[in-house]
């Protein structure tokens, strides 16, 4: 009888331990997450539409009816990458994600100079070379320092209207993320 | 023989079982802890970032998903009214009240797992900023089945649901003055029988 007494509280220790290793193996076993969902519809800085029609349905949509979204992944060690979409759209905000699908960094159209999407993302390393001699493509950039190097970036817009369905679709699809 | 491995197996059942039972509950059942609770309204500013809790980590993983960041702006839902009923899609509520300082916001029905609800022939169960008449006041919203004078929520249906309203560039997502803020109520003003 003791010794099913034994066996029992050393069974509740062992709730606790499998309790919180379950709790912390969770995120890293995740499928989910924005960062994998892309890794198996798009190659690196393939800019994805994120709409329910991309083949496959497995990309993560914005579920309010007033977003429309697209994003890419990216990798710095390959270089610097610079985002790019032109047009007139009401309020635009990119996120970075990290590779676990984490929310590392945001910004909004409120730190831009213009209308245009127009943001260079690098490393601590990087951001330093470019300080030293700034190329001319990046004179209008947004630029963000990042402490990961591979991630996902997003960019949201907010479609007020079916009138403007149009140019934000063009927006989209004009968004461009390159390795430079 | 059975002597020891008896009791063992007893406890490695109780261990294994009760561990992985005890997390599914409380990601489950038990209410989050770093929620952001306002009137009727609950966010979640910490949702899918690093700084969050391990409890809302392993959530958030389980739904995935792409929560917005704290630059972008911040999302409120509601499942019940303010007097703490759940919110029914057969009902007819008043939203009404002041909201913080945002760029623009947005507010949509949806169901519990977040799908937005169906529209009314072509009017969908959404407003955002841009389309309603301001009040002098703050804003004056009716949601329900049929339409309503002002600003009309378009409800279709039966069931339980929620509302989800999203305020974009917003100092509150930065978790500046939070404790000042206010929330519209939500009112139920009447049910279809």
């Amino acid at each position: 009888m003791l010794r099913f007494l034994y066996a029992l509280v050393l069974g509740l220790v062992g709730v606790g331990i499998v309790h919180v290793t379950i709790l912390f193996m969770l995120p890293a076993y995740s499928v989910r997450d924005v960062w994998t969902r892309l890794s198996t519809t798009a190659q690196a800085y393939e800019t994805v539409v994120l709409s329910p029609s991309v083949p496959g349905g497995r990309v993560p949509t914005p579920r309010n009816p007033f977003l429309k979204a697209a994003a890419c992944r990216f990798d710095l060690s390959e270089g610097v990458l610079h985002v790019r979409a032109t047009g007139r759209v009401p309020f635009w905000s990119m996120a970075i994600y990290d590779d676990r699908g984490l929310n590392v960094f945001s910004i909004s159209d409120r730190a831009a100079a213009g209308d245009d999407l127009d943001v260079v993302v690098a490393s601590t390393a990087q951001m330093l070379a470019l300080r030293r001699e700034l190329p001319a493509e990046f004179a209008q950039s947004v630029f963000v320092e990042s402490e990961i190097d591979q991630g996902v970036a997003l960019v949201r817009l907010f479609v007020p209207d079916k009138t403007w369905t149009a140019v934000a679709g063009a927006f989209l699809e004009n968004m461009r993320c390159e390795p430079l | 023989m059975m002597k020891t491995v008896l009791p063992l197996l007893l406890a490695i059942a109780v261990a294994l079982g009760g561990g992985a039972v005890s997390v599914w509950m409380m990601l489950e059942e038990a209410p989050a802890i770093d929620a952001l609770r306002i009137g009727p309204w609950t966010a979640f500013p910490n949702a899918g970032t690093p700084q969050a809790d391990p409890y809302s980590r392993a959530r958030f993983v389980r739904e995935g998903g792409i929560p917005l960041g704290k630059a972008e702006g911040i999302a409120f839902t509601a499942t019940r009214d303010s007097n703490g009923q759940a919110l029914r899609r057969e009902c007819a509520y008043r939203l009404s009240g002041t909201l913080p300082v945002s760029r623009l916001w947005t507010l949509y029905a949806a169901d519990l797992s977040g799908m937005p609800l169906p529209p009314t022939g072509r009017r969908a169960p959404a407003l955002h900023s841009q389309m309603i008449l301001q009040e002098p006041e703050g804003i004056e919203i009716t949601a329900s089945h049929y339409p309503a004078p002002r600003n009309w929520l378009a409800l279709s249906g039966q069931g339980s649901m929620q509302l989800v309203l999203t305020l974009f560039d917003t100092p509150v997502s930065t978790s500046a003055g939070i404790d000042q803020i206010s929330m519209p109520d939500i009112i139920r003003t009447g049910c279809d029988a």
